[in-house]
């Protein structure tokens, strides 16, 4: 079965993904690259990377940015324009349409296309290990019938069945999904190598219409890197009289500095550029070493970055939409990852971007949605589901115990062993939650079931086996089950993912506000659960046979100061600040080892008890465990919690 | 019936399909982690040769014996991990493993024009990892008038 690939053919790179196991994968050219340059030399066949490197060298016959001239007429003001941009010998070819001469040979618009198609048709093969014949392939929106003919012809030549020919701004739709949210309108801003476009799209019936398209053909990352050249050897030249421009070897080192430190500015706030022995001055070698500040290059860019604002009001203008009708934002191209530009973009429409999915794959991405879609092998029954809260139960101390978090594919299971909270507790209750607050009582309880007939034993001991199975329809089962006597109950809830997207944005984002206040709250149970652990452990150690066995090793105070100090630990269990209690907890521990170390030492010499050893042993387990809640008489019960 | 029929198709389909990818999956990855070994210091190595260029380039402004040996030193070390650095001087231009940065103008009339089509200087070195171009040579090209 072949595979459908999507092609996102660019002006100055292209790019290909393909659906694989259900989701999009983006395929590295043979250079391992995740984009190909839209280079081509149509002589000798090479293409990309390759290309690009002898561009300098052989500038007639190495064709770029083709897709500038792609089912447009010579007479064409824009083919016109780039006629005196471009170095390589553009003409007028059949029916006056705009071709281009290499070597005395002419080339159509989609001929070289059609070479960079191979070439991606070449690398996807090898990728795939099998042949390549069907493609979506991404055009801008404003292509018209002309220019999207050629653009399927192209796909043509290169031996490729195009199924469907989308728009560019669709496709990164697409790529976020935005089809199946309830967005009517779009904005997709696409900043790339060489051009800028703006598109406004409205979603209806499950088709976007394009609305408007405005943008700056020839605006793009290269114009940020001359700004950034301009300006290093702008102040190289104020300060050792050196133009940097002029020595070619300088230069190239400038170029990849400049690049570097632009890229390096999106993640940290200043970038040290350092090329040592850039160039030879009168008085010996000078060193290139300078600091850029974000803020620096934002203000040398701040020009180029407002030259998109226009185009984006003229789009809004021409859809007869205002801002406050964009409902979704999408950024598109390498571009866009510079945070100046999210920062404007998020102002002037005062709602945050799409980000997320890496801006230089994001049209190919979108376009192998569509040829999934295509395909069939993109369909609702098979779109494997996240579950969109984390689900967990309730256990002691009314703590959210997480079982299966959230954005984890589904079908899937898990399970843990937990235990009681008491001695001789025959029963526990489940209490399923869904949420991602760590209280169970922030959370959604979406049911709850007792398990019974556990045999009497202490705390900590008897082993509950609790597991979560999610099916592919997102039906969720919890079951327990008591590993001794084999005793198991279960619940099947069939709404565990069927929160609106509205619930689940209003539950993420409450527990986003609320992280601080829960973590305390969960701090203060955990201290209480540690005490009221240790508070078990000492009374056991002070009441039970083990001391006696001890013999009078155990001194009578030091007996006595535990006891004194389990009441003092008791009377503050419910009420007492999470400090107070981890004081008290660390007192009572102390004394209580006084007490291990003098029974250790009887056992040395008479082989007895050994309750130091257990102490911990006991303490670190019911931290594990962490059980379900005991209700021993004192104790009320809290709410959803296990019951005796 | 017929409803259930294509069902049944669809779901046979979408099988084929997912054991395909499965399997297809499972020989790239075989690949892959060969490629990995291969070139797992890829990134490193690509990290650290802008200090080689500029040793290379002192070695250019001042004449130190120093220099010359540390040169020698980083290239050994690089060549133990299989990086091989790419002849250029006085070669054809191959855009496999070179970047035309820059030309110079020869006159076939003269001497010079032997030096058309071949490089001419070497701006950066360009260096092999297994076989593989790890980054191509940035070199200046003679071109005819």
């Amino acid at each position: 079965m072949s595979k459908i690939i999507g092609i996102d053919l660019g002006t100055t790179n292209s790019a290909m993904a393909v659906m694989e196991g259900g989701s999009p994968k983006v395929i590295h050219s043979a250079e391992g690259r995740n984009v190909v340059p839209s280079v081509v030399d149509p002589i000798s066949h090479v293409v990309g990377d390759v290309a690009k490197h002898q561009l300098v060298l052989k500038p007639k016959t190495t064709i770029y940015s083709i897709k500038r001239l792609m089912g447009r007429k010579y007479s064409d003001p824009s083919v016109q324009k780039d006629v005196k941009l471009l170095p390589y010998t553009i003409k007028s070819g059949r029916d006056g349409m705009a071709v281009v001469e290499v070597d005395g040979r002419t080339f159509t618009p989609q001929e070289i296309s059609a070479q960079i198609l191979q070439k991606i048709k070449a690398d996807a093969e090898a990728y795939l290990g099998g042949k390549v014949t069907q493609a979506v392939i991404t055009v801008p929106a404003y292509f018209d019938d002309s220019q999207r003919q050629a653009t399927k012809q192209a796909g043509e030549i290169a031996g490729l069945e195009v199924l469907r020919i989308i728009n560019e701004p669709t496709a990164a739709a697409l790529a976020y999904g935005l089809d199946k949210k309830n967005a009517h309108t779009i904005a997709v801003y696409d900043l790339g190598g060489g051009t800028f476009d703006i598109s406004i799209l409205e979603l209806g019936e499950g088709v976007y219409e394009v609305k408007s398209t405005s943008g700056d053909t020839h605006l793009g990352g290269d114009d940020f890197d001359q700004t950034i050249i301009e300006y290093l050897a702008d102040e190289f030249k104020k300060e050792h009289n050196v133009d940097l421009r002029k020595d070619p070897q300088a230069l190239q080192r400038l170029k990849e500095a400049a690049e570097k430190a632009k890229i390096e500015l999106s993640s940290s706030q200043e970038a040290e550029i350092n090329q040592p022995f850039i160039t030879q001055g009168k008085e010996g070698p000078l060193h290139l070493t300078m600091k850029l500040t974000r803020a620096k290059l934002e203000s040398l860019v701040d020009d180029l970055i407002q030259k998109t604002i226009k185009p984006v009001e003229a789009a809004l203008k021409d859809a007869k939409a205002k801002v406050a009708d964009i409902d979704e934002v999408v950024l598109v191209g390498g571009m866009t990852r510079m945070p100046k530009i999210v920062e404007v973009v998020t102002k002037f429409f005062g709602k945050e971007a799409h980000k997320g999915v890496n801006p230089d794959e994001v049209v190919a991405v979108g376009a192998a949605i569509q040829g999934g879609v295509l395909g069939g092998e993109v369909k609702d029954v098979l779109l494997l589901d996240v579950t969109p809260l984390t689900l967990g139960i309730e256990t002691l101390g009314s703590v959210a115990t997480p079982l299966i978090s959230r954005n984890t594919t589904v079908p899937t299971a898990k399970s843990q062993v937990f235990s009681t909270a008491a001695d001789n507790q025959t029963q526990v209750e489940i209490n399923v939650l869904q949420g991602e607050r760590p209280m169970a009582s922030d959370n959604k309880s979406l049911g709850r079931f007792i398990l019974d007939g556990i045999p009497p034993a202490p705390r900590g001991i008897p082993q509950v086996e609790v597991t979560f199975d999610i099916d592919a329809s997102g039906i969720l089962s919890v079951k327990a089950k008591d590993k001794a006597t084999g005793k198991e109950q279960s619940i099947k809830i069939t709404g565990s993912t069927g929160l609106s997207k509205e619930e689940v944005e209003k539950m993420t984002k409450e527990a986003e506000v609320h992280a601080q206040e829960d973590l305390d709250k969960k701090e203060k149970v955990e201290a209480r659960n540690t005490a009221d652990s240790l508070i078990f452990t000492a009374e056991k150690t002070t009441a039970e046979k083990t001391l006696k066995d001890a013999g009078d090793k155990v001194k009578e105070e030091d007996k006595k100061e535990v006891e004194e100090k389990v009441s003092a630990l008791k009377s503050i269990l419910d009420s007492g600040s999470k400090e107070d209690l981890e004081t008290k907890t660390k007192e009572l521990s102390d004394s209580l080892q006084k007490v291990g170390q003098a029974m250790y030492a009887s056992q040395k010499t008479e082989g007895g008890g050994q309750k130091t050893e257990e102490t911990t042993e006991g303490d670190s387990e019911e931290k594990k465990s962490d059980s379900a809640k005991a209700t021993s008489d004192k104790d009320k019960p809290v709410e959803g919690e296990v019951v005796n | 019936m017929v409803k259930k029929d294509t069902h049944i198709l669809d779901l046979e389909n979408q099988l084929k399909r997912a054991l395909a990818d499965y399997q297809n999956l499972e020989k790239r990855s075989v690949e892959q982690r060969k490629e990995w070994v291969k070139s797992a210091n890829k990134d490193l190595l690509l990290r650290l040769l802008p200090v080689l260029d500029t040793l290379m380039l002192a070695s250019q402004h001042v004449q130190d014996e120093g220099i010359l040996a540390s040169i020698k030193q980083f290239e050994d070390a690089l060549k133990s991990e299989g990086v091989e650095k790419i002849e250029t001087m006085g070669q054809e231009f191959n855009p496999q493993t070179m970047e035309c940065v820059v030309t110079e103008q020869v006159d076939p009339s003269t001497g010079s024009g032997q030096e058309e089509g071949k490089v001419m200087e070497e701006l950066q070195a360009g260096y092999r990892l297994h076989d593989k171009v790890l980054r191509p040579a940035k070199v200046k090209v003679g071109k005819k008038i």
